[in-house]
């Protein structure tokens, strides 16, 4: 059974369409990843799912379950239960998602105290032995220091105990290495699925870098212009692309064999911004294998492997 | 240049000031009973109006005595207390007020937000001094009372500094984690919002009290206040104003005490806004 069952969400603001029909799923104790150039609508999809969309934006079509229990429409329950206890989620900027005058320990307890699990002293307890788990050292004197003590990478690994303490069924993390620099990247993200592994917990990955894809996702699903335009396992997905696009992510990967002095591979063109999108298939402005018949839009189809392409680089 | 070392030093061994200013008046007014050396309120009409110095069967009126024969001193010290309190309530409970309402506005938005908000701007639109009028007419003068009109006209000022300051934390992603993690209204305002605006709210609460202290006079001045024969430095300054040409001492003390008290406040409001804007 599914975790996170995301079927055909659409997100706009006003009038204008920012996600558009994007169905996806997760399972138990699964890692995906959700891959894309910037403004492909990933944040907006998780922020969706987390319920906590930015004001001015607004969920108009689709469903959104979790667990069984749907949040979106009639019959919605309410997310405040579910968040930080099933559902948690990692932003982007480690130092600011951090309250500047509040002991990290505090903060990384915040979840147990918030849902009544644990009191005072049991949280504090378990929050100095999340924060060892996380590789923080000295985690008895570091729980008293704040965020400004602490270097970004610590301040993401706290970020992480925060979030995995009350063990949630499914953690989002919205490119939770792109403030660090690249040493401590590999680190927290081979921590975030070790974690993961050990607790059983899912975690939908966003990210632009599809290194960071190929090390830990266990499927994959490659968004552009607010749309899913190919899903399927790691494996499939990096051995036999379908979609133009995908193929073209792949090529962006900087490889050890490549010959030297040979610039890197940059997908041609620009993201078009979403008052732009072109009729049909989103990517026809940049796609070199276009024909007429990407004027209309072509449906995601497949089975294990799905994309959404007249052309694609290899068939089914 | 070597300028540099020794006006550093002297501006350091000033910065201080203010505060122990502050600290002695407050003591004056905490320790009143201690320090004053005779009753504030005991009239000797054979010893009115009398010059500063003044001495008479072993007691000297080091600021001389006014038009009932008591001692300036003393009443001055015991003004300290009235001065002090009153102005140390009413930047509570405004603070307080204001502080909610604005974080409520600014934290829940919408409809609170409108709601509130044209509240604090209808108080703002009321002059204070007609509230205070309308205040003691209803309730009558007096201590509390005073307390009662300065809170009402100056909660507004402290709701639109945390109005403001909590729509710009309130943005902060730690605060969109909280309510991630399922945080209720409450404990977000008070374990995530509070600690962050508390510092400009201090600045202005620091100020104010500098402007409630002259507020307190001004009332006693006008005869809303304080009610004789209590001591209070306005009531003081209205009295003492009738004789400025005969006995200048009478009002010249207690306007000394206000100018004092109000400056060493505002200084310090100063520079805990320049300290708090650095930390940003
Ligand atoms: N509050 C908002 N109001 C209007 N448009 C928005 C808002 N937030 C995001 N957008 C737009 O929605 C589109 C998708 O945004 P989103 O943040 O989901 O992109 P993303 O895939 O996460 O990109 P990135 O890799 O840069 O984080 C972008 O074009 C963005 O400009
Ligand atoms: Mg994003």
């Amino acid at each position: 059974m599914s975790l996170l069952e995301i079927t055909d969400l659409a997100v706009s603001a006003g009038d204008l369409p920012l996600v558009d029909g994007v169905t996806l799923d997760i399972k138990a104790g699964e890692i995906v990843a959700l891959v894309g150039e910037s403004g492909s609508g990933k944040s907006l999809t998780a922020l969706s799912a987390i319920g906590l969309l930015a004001e001015g934006l607004d969920v108009t079509r689709g469903q959104i379950r979790f667990n069984g229990a749907s949040f979106l429409g009639e019959g919605a329950q309410d997310l405040g239960q579910v968040r930080g206890r099933d559902l948690a989620m990692i932003f982007q900027e480690p130092v600011s998602s951090l309250n500047p005058l509040m002991p990290i320990g505090a903060q990384v307890a915040e979840s147990l105290i918030v849902h009544g699990v644990a009191s005072v002293a049991e949280a504090t307890e378990a929050a100095i032995d999340m924060l060892d788990r996380v590789g923080i050292p000295d985690p008895k004197r570091r729980a008293q220091q704040l965020p400004a003590e602490l270097s970004g990478g610590m301040c993401q690994r706290v970020m992480i105990a925060a979030a995995l303490i009350s063990k949630p069924r499914l953690l989002i993390a919205d490119e939770p290495t792109t403030a660090l620099d690249v040493t401590i990247q590999a680190q927290i993200l081979d921590l975030i699925s070790a974690l993961a592994k050990q607790d059983g917990t899912a975690v939908l990955m966003i990210t632009h870098d599809m290194g960071i894809v190929a090390e830990m996702a266990d499927r994959v699903c490659v968004m552009y212009g607010g749309r899913i335009v190919e899903q399927g396992a790691v494996e499939a997905i990096f051995t036999a692309p379908r979609h133009p696009y995908t193929g073209m992510l792949l090529r962006t990967i900087p490889r050890l064999d490549h010959p030297p002095k040979q610039a890197l591979f940059a997908i041609p063109g620009n993201v078009p911004s979403p008052k732009n999108w072109p009729t049909g298939c989103r990517f026809n402005t940049r796609c070199d294998r276009k024909s007429g018949r990407c004027d209309a839009v072509p449906a995601l189809t497949g089975d294990q492997h799905r994309t959404a392409c007249f052309h694609p680089l290899s068939e089914a | 240049m070597n300028m540099v070392l020794p006006r550093f030093s002297v501006q350091k061994s000033l910065a201080w000031w203010p505060a122990v200013l502050l600290a002695a008046l407050v003591c004056a007014a905490v320790f009143a009973p201690v320090l004053a050396p005779l009753d504030p309120d005991r009239q000797n009409l054979l010893g009115r109006l009398k010059v500063p110095g003044y001495e008479s069967r072993g007691v000297t009126y080091w600021l001389g005595t006014d038009e009932l024969g008591r001692d300036i001193l003393s009443r001055l010290i015991y003004g300290a207390r009235i001065s002090i309190s009153v102005a140390v309530l009413s930047v509570l409970l405004s603070g307080i007020v204001g502080v909610a309402v604005g974080m409520l506005a600014g934290y829940l938005r919408g409809w609170w937000e409108t709601l509130l908000m044209r509240l604090v701007d209808i108080f703002l639109s009321i002059p204070a001094i007609l509230l205070a009028i309308i205040t003691v007419a209803v309730l009558g003068p007096g201590f509390f009372n005073v307390v009662i009109v300065l809170t009402l006209t100056r909660w507004p000022r402290y709701a639109r500094v945390a109005y403001g300051q909590t729509l710009s934390v309130g943005k902060r992603p730690f605060v969109t984690l909280s309510q991630a993690m399922g945080g209720s209204v409450p404990r977000v305002l008070w374990v995530h919002i509070l600690p962050n605006i508390i510092g400009p709210v201090l600045v202005v609460a620091t100020l104010e009290f500098g402007l409630m202290v002259l507020f307190e006079a001004g009332l006693s001045f006008l005869g809303l206040g304080v009610q004789p024969p209590t001591a209070s430095w306005g009531a003081m300054l209205s009295t003492g104003r009738n004789y400025v040409a005969t006995a200048w001492w009478i009002a010249t003390f207690p306007g000394l005490g206000l100018f004092l008290l109000v400056l060493s406040a505002n200084l310090i409001g100063d520079r805990l806004s320049d300290t708090i804007g650095k930390g940003r």
